[in-house]
């Protein structure tokens, strides 16, 4: 801008127009101008910053309906046309030549007759409930105890023994032991999965945390009197939260995974799920022509479980707040 | 640093000793015992007395209970030599009901109750079932014996002390004292006695052979320390679970043997494996006719590999695949962050760890088999093709693993501040990137190698499942399915030793590859 001298007395105006006295407030000056900050705002915002994140969600959200709502309204029969033999095995052309367009008929049919299309989501129901069950329980417990572990000395030397004893405890024995002393229930599998499977995720927030509490800022925090409950929950769990975030993406679909392998060696539940479905059309993945029937639950267990990964880990990512720039 | 070690090893064999006591609780005490029969041919073929009495056999058997009959009862009294061979046999015939008794049966029994029940043993007596007068019902003979649950800390003792036998001249029970000694010989008998072999054979030992040299590899052999880590029962009936393990499979393999005796055939017994068994040259044609005395159980040379032997050689493989291509392609990854490379990388390691491992096995078994490779293993043949598949499968996810966790050190590194530093003190970038980054994230890598190398040992259960290979993997699976809790317990105690052990030894190398770690307080 050009540097130019007015004269002012051309306005014609009094030094009292001029110039107003204001005088200094103490209230304002201790406000600070920055717009207001939501950390959840933020979170999602960088969240749907993400186009492939959209996407992602919208495949997230058929698979829930399709999990919880479709087998609500549709009726599944298993061994619905147990008696008809044209039905079983049929490919997915075949099926609808029998039966009539329908979206029960797009997967085929399976071994029994039944629509492989309802036994899918039947079976996911119950494994993914499976999965968010016990990574729900499992995450609450090993977060609460693994903090308490990591800022107890007393307690870490008492929990670091119980690791290394339960750790080393096989995984499967534990599992099949209690499937053959109750019934192979799904509460009996979230019971498996729970008893140990909290000590792990424990064993990481430990860690996480004392790297954190020894950081400048909780020793300065310390000094000045904050109480430690104060410092666990606002000065370290924030920091927890991209982290937890992250652990549980993991977690769930390797629930999914793991459930679809005791399946496979055949120690799973009696109900279908994918894990059994997989199981039960093993030997049709060999037969030709029978193949579908394998690949179908396969490939939608992998669409979930690759879902709520990906998921996850772009929300844990968005949940960093070194990302919100 | 050795004292060290020496502790935490001692610690960490007492945490597996730990482990092993819960798993003996969990399988002892918390699983229905009469499951154990769910697929047994005899006992549904037995009837009445005879049913329960081989049900109680087998708890024995099973390790579940210490079982006293009458007649051993009477055999102990014998060889205490309270009672001659007379009274014996005539105390020993109980009649079909208790009040029948004669009366030296009577004092006997009276006499046996008395000892169960400071032993602590529950005494059952099963009455004659007959289906008429004269004649007993199927397996309904009269019964009389005691019982007693073994408890826990018995068990678990019974089997520590156990597991390390030493063998020496006396452990053969039934054998003259002066027969009982150990001879060296420069010209061991198997070879035919002419040959330069030097062995030492025992008499009295339970094992013939206690050093002996042959032509595998390790080329000299002993017996005299051998491990024990628990009696199968159903997986493969009788034999230690470390024998079951290492045993190989497959084809006989056959050669000239020449029998103490003097008998020489082509066949494929081993006789350095020779142990003893009581009573086995009596009646026994084939023994008689081979062997002298009665060392006479032999184990036969098959060509394969042990269970253990094909899970690690699938597993070593796969483990240096694994590095060879995990560590570069994390390198590069992070090299080019968020380039196509990385890209490409991320979406691998993604569909690695969100898939089912159940899914992609069998997505690369029907790849591979179309590609032409075989899709199921087979002992007898020779081919290295048959590997492929099994290697494969096994390296895939310790790929993408390494991958992820490599390129995340890397890059953690890359933003620290010493690397800002090194760069404005003039240092060029391959300089910066091999001798400090690398460096520094190569190290949580390096610890992982011991659990890598020895978890090879453990096999794979899908990747064996699914490619039929004889490993390790399925040894804990099949005994928990048959209930043979001998191999749950020795595998169960065999993983905890493991995983002991390669966690030691990955703080070990951690500290050898980086000077700062430092396990004892005194060389800071």
């Amino acid at each position: 801008m050009e540097n130019e001298l007015r004269d002012l007395s051309a306005y014609g105006l009094s030094d009292e127009e001029l110039f107003a006295h204001i005088d200094h407030n103490e209230l304002e000056s201790e406000k600070i101008t920055a717009p207001r900050y939501s950390y959840w705002r933020s979170v999602f915002r960088v969240f749907f910053r993400n186009k492939v994140n959209i996407f992602i969600l919208a495949v997230l959200f058929f698979i829930i309906i399709f999990t919880y709502l479709y087998p609500t309204l549709v009726e599944y029969d298993r061994f619905g046309n147990l008696m008809d033999p044209s039905a079983k095995h049929l490919t997915p052309q075949a099926a609808i030549e029998k039966f009539g367009f329908s979206i029960h008929w797009i997967f085929g049919t399976g071994a029994a007759g039944g629509s492989t299309f309802d036994a899918i989501w039947n079976g996911s129901r119950i494994s993914v409930s499976l999965a968010l069950i016990c990574a729900a329980i499992n995450m609450t417990i090993g977060v609460l105890l693994g903090a308490v572990w990591g800022f107890s000395k007393k307690f870490d030397l008492i929990m670091t023994e119980v690791y290394n004893i339960l750790g080393n405890i096989p995984y499967l024995l534990l599992i099949s032991v209690l499937m053959l002393i109750f019934s192979p229930t799904f509460w009996t599998m979230v019971l498996a999965f729970t008893v140990t499977g909290w000590i792990g995720i424990a064993y990481f927030i430990r860690t996480q945390v004392i790297i954190i509490r020894d950081r400048e800022y909780n020793l300065a925090s310390r000094c000045l009197g904050t109480p430690i409950t104060r410092i666990a929950t606002k000065n370290i769990l924030p920091f927890m939260t991209s982290v937890i975030v992250t652990y549980a993406a993991v977690e769930i679909p390797s629930y999914i995974s793991y459930e679809v392998f005791l399946s496979y060696i055949g120690m799973g539940l009696t109900e279908t799920t994918l894990g059994r479905m997989i199981y039960e059309a093993e030997s049709a993945m060999v037969t030709p022509g029978w193949g579908f029937e394998f690949w179908t639950p396969v490939a939608v267990a992998s669409i979930i479980t690759v879902t709520l990964y990906v998921t996850g880990q772009n929300l844990g990512d968005a949940s960093d707040p070194r990302t919100h720039m | 640093m050795g004292k060290y070690i020496l502790k935490r090893f001692l610690h960490g064999l007492l945490s597996a000793f730990v482990v092993v006591a819960i798993v003996m609780i969990m399988i002892y005490s918390m699983l229905d015992r009469n499951l154990i029969f769910a697929a047994d041919n005899v006992y549904r073929n037995l009837g009445n007395n005879q049913k329960t009495v081989y049900q109680y056999r087998k708890w024995q058997e099973y390790g579940y209970i210490n079982l006293l009959t009458y007649t051993d009862y009477l055999k102990m009294l014998a060889r205490e030599g309270e009672i001659d061979q007379e009274t014996r046999e005539k105390a020993a015939s109980i009649a079909k009901k208790e009040e029948n008794d004669s009366e030296l049966v009577a004092e006997y029994v009276a006499k046996f109750k008395e000892y169960c029940a400071e032993e602590g043993y529950t005494v059952q007596r099963l009455n004659a079932i007959m289906a008429s007068p004269k004649k007993y019902a199927s397996g309904g003979q009269q019964q009389l014996f005691a019982y007693r649950d073994r408890p826990l800390s018995s068990r678990l003792v019974g089997y520590v002390t156990g597991l390390i036998k030493v063998d020496n001249i006396h452990t053969v029970e039934e054998m003259e004292d002066e027969e009982r000694g150990l001879t060296f010989t420069l010209h061991d008998p198997v070879y035919g006695g002419e040959k330069f072999a030097p062995a030492i054979i025992g008499n009295g030992t339970y094992h013939k052979y206690l050093l002996y040299f042959d032509h595998r590899f390790p080329f000299i052999h002993q017996n005299l320390v051998t491990l024990n880590l628990g009696k199968s029962y159903a997986v493969n009936a009788g034999i230690d679970v470390f024998e079951t393990m290492n045993k190989p499979q497959g084809a006989y393999v056959t050669r000239t043997v020449h029998y103490p005796t003097g008998h020489v055939e082509e066949s494929a017994d081993d006789l350095h494996t020779a142990v003893y068994v009581e009573g086995s040259l009596e009646g026994n044609q084939v023994n008689i006719d081979r062997f002298v005395d009665e060392y006479t159980s032999v184990t036969t040379e098959k060509a394969g590999l042990s269970k253990v032997g094909y899970s690690f050689k699938i597993g070593i493989i796969a483990v240096l695949l694994s590095y060879l291509l995990g560590i570069p392609l994390g390198i590069l990854m992070a090299l080019y962050k968020d380039k196509l490379l990385d890209k490409i990388c991320t979406f691998y390691i993604i569909f690695i760890i969100a898939v089912p491992s159940l899914a992609y096995i069998f997505l690369f078994k029907a790849i591979g088999g179309k590609l032409g490779f075989p899709t199921t293993f087979d002992m007898d043949s020779s081919s290295a093709l048959m590997y492929v598949l099994p290697v494969i499968s096994l390296a895939l996810p310790s790929i993408g693993n390494l991958m992820k966790w490599l390129r995340r050190f890397m890059i953690d590194q890359m933003n620290s501040d010493y690397v800002k530093f090194a760069r404005s003190g003039g240092l060029s970038e391959g300089e910066i990137f091999r001798k400090h980054i690398l460096k520094n994230a190569a190290i949580p890598i390096i610890h992982g190698i011991p659990a890598g190398v020895l978890g090879a040992l453990v096999g794979a259960i899908i990747t064996e499942r699914v490619y039929v290979v004889p490993g390790a993997g399925n040894l804990l699976t099949v005994a928990i399915g048959v209930r043979d809790n001998g191999v749950i317990v020795g595998v169960t105690l065999f993983y905890a030793i493991l995983s002991v052990v390669s966690i030691i030894l990955g703080d070990v190398l951690m500290g050898m590859v980086d000077p700062r770690i430092s396990y004892t307080s005194k060389s800071r």
